[in-house]
């Protein structure tokens, strides 16, 4: 039986991902329809799979330590106060 | 001057003095102006390359050492990063956002003297096959402006087969530089996960993506992964492979070879009648050239695009989840807002298919959920690099249509999301598995391009390029109608 995610739930996690859905709700009979066709992962018989992670060995990681990064990456940014982020103000 | 030669034969001009970089440069830029305000390749040109082009022809003038690249125009997807440049991901979100810094592909590009001639054209954040969604206007087809390019890397196609540049570097998370390539015309690869450096890649799905070359020819391609592959310590995925050189033996041919026709590939329901009658051709033509081709199937095909989907998703919505628009961004007011609702605010300039991508990245790993999508979605993903490990015992290369389809006409696909997902049927498999492989243009049927795709084992790089390059030589291809 095709069990439909319903929309409540799709406008919950849309409001956790700070999606305004007011403007988006368009898009929620679009992410049905995807869910919906997720479903074929029911029939893929891979209960019983053990799930495989990448490694990486620990001797292919950079030393830890710290490298001073030379440029000035705060200028590159919208508001800052010297050493600080400024971020807006908001009620 | 002919825009339309490859990388190797601009090198031997330039040392054969037929042109200097200077006249090629201008050309190319001239060729542009003409043709790309029908095709809109470029989100942007480069204001220096002329002056760049001069300072490598002073060089060879001056016979001082020059790169191995002699000022090639080179363009570059706008998800790529150079210090100081705007790099937008085709979003509005990202409008006038100057890069910090230069990605690792870039520099090794610019340390062998090419010329980065522009920045091209994707779906947003790397999110489609199409170029519809980019939040700039969608690149047209150069074979036929009535349909789509593919995508993501659409502009990086579209740059190459319209002779806009030499060559284009692209990313494939789901076959993003392989369906342009495809739809295009041009040879387009993806490498083994890990052998090109990420860094300064914009992210979209981490595990899985890749940066590799969209060229003119397979020759080209091997001559470019020379360039961009091998260890990077700013990216600890990168792989060393020991400095191979895969333009050598290019030429071995592939006699006595076993090749695996992929089954669930070429009988899929999607599948047009004409991308079958050209794949069927191929087989034929790769066993005139000697190899052994016989039916292989990869059982977990059939769930691939779902398993793709999720998890590419889960990785975007925690992406993109710094675009909140307090570090950089565009200028918003915020008075009256209170903090949830200003994020909300700023990130309602993110086009449909990134908002849909993370509510889904939001949905199918939470709590309620992830057994029944994203951690299934792992388990095909390892059932299948299982599956894949087997075949490769047996078989030396596989092998499918790149794309199911020919390229279709903007918005026919745009409103049904399932068939719009089931484009990228053949070519998430070598991303989910991190295996290479290549899109080799193979026919024009109906005034439109077909390719062939062939995967190799992990790193075979190589061995897959002197398949690539023995199919190319089988064909002979009409000249893009531009």
């Amino acid at each position: 039986m095709k069990s439909l995610v319903n929309e409540e739930e799709i406008s919950d996690v849309a409001k956790l991902m700070k999606i305004d859905l007011e403007d988006h709700s368009a898009h929620i009979k679009r992410v049905q329809k995807m869910l919906e066709y997720f479903d074929i992962l029911d029939r893929a018989n891979v209960e019983a799979e053990e799930i495989t992670v990448q490694e990486t060995d620990l001797d292919k990681l950079r030393d830890d330590k710290h490298i001073p990064y030379d440029k000035n990456l705060l200028k590159f940014l919208k508001s800052y106060q010297e050493k600080y982020v400024k971020a807006p103000k908001l009620n | 001057m002919d825009l339309g030669i490859s990388a190797l034969n601009y090198v031997s001009g330039i040392k054969n003095n037929e042109f200097t970089v200077e006249e090629f440069i201008s050309e190319s830029l001239d060729h542009i102006k003409q043709v790309d305000e029908k095709l809109h390749a470029f989100l942007r040109i480069n204001d220096f390359a002329i002056k760049k082009a001069k300072e490598i022809d002073a060089k060879i003038k001056s016979n001082q050492n020059v790169g191995r690249c002699y000022g090639m125009p080179i363009s570059v997807k706008d998800n790529i990063c150079i210090e100081g440049s705007k790099t937008t991901c085709a979003s509005k979100v990202l409008e006038n956002f100057i890069a910090p810094h230069t990605s690792t592909v870039v520099s090794k590009l610019h340390s062998e003297d090419s010329i980065i001639i522009g920045k091209t054209n994707l779906d947003e954040f790397a999110m489609g096959l199409s170029t519809e969604f980019s939040a700039y206007g969608p690149s047209k087809n150069p074979w036929n402006i009535d349909c789509v390019p593919g995508g993501s890397s659409g502009g990086s196609g579209v740059s190459v087969a319209a002779n806009e540049c030499i060559a284009s570097l692209g990313s494939d998370t789901g076959g993003s530089i392989r369906n342009p390539a495809s739809f295009c015309s041009v040879v387009g690869l993806k490498p083994t996960y890990g052998l090109v450096s990420r860094y300064g890649l914009v992210s979209y799905a981490n595990s899985i993506e890749q940066i590799g070359p969209m060229t003119k020819t397979v020759e080209d391609s091997a001559f470019l992964l020379n360039i961009i592959s091998g260890i990077d310590p700013n990216d600890n995925t990168t792989l060393d492979n020991k400095n191979q050189d895969y333009l050598s033996d290019i030429d071995a041919g592939i006699s006595g070879k076993k090749i695996g026709i992929v089954t669930e590939m070429t009988n899929s329901d999607g599948l047009s009648a004409d991308v079958l009658d050209a794949t069927n051709n191929s087989i034929q033509t790769f066993e005139k050239l000697g190899a052994n081709c016989e039916q292989v199937s990869l059982q977990m095909v059939p769930y691939t695009v779902a398993a793709y989907y999720t998890i590419t998703s889960t990785e975007a919505g925690s992406n993109l989840a710094r675009y909140d628009n307090v570090r950089y961004g565009y200028e918003l007011d915020s008075s009256g807002f209170e903090f949830n609702s200003y994020i909300s605010q700023a990130r309602s300039k993110l086009g449909p298919e990134v908002i849909r991508r993370m509510i889904l990245g939001g949905f199918v790993p939470s709590a309620g959920h992830a057994g029944k999508y994203f951690l299934k979605a792992l388990k095909v993903k390892s059932k299948l690099i299982s599956e894949i490990k087997h075949v490769f015992e047996k078989f030396d290369f596989l092998i499918s249509p790149t794309v199911p389809i020919q390229p279709f006409k903007f918005g026919e696909k745009i409103n049904d999301p399932v068939s719009f997902m089931m484009v990228d049927f053949n070519t998430v498999t070598a991303n989910l598995t991190g295996i290479p492989a290549i899109s080799v243009p193979y026919k024009i049927t109906n005034g439109l391009p077909i390719g062939i795709q062939i995967m190799a084992n992990h790193l075979e790089e190589h061995s897959m390029l002197q398949a690539a390059y023995a199919l190319e030589k089988t064909v002979d291809l009409p000249e893009v109608p531009i």
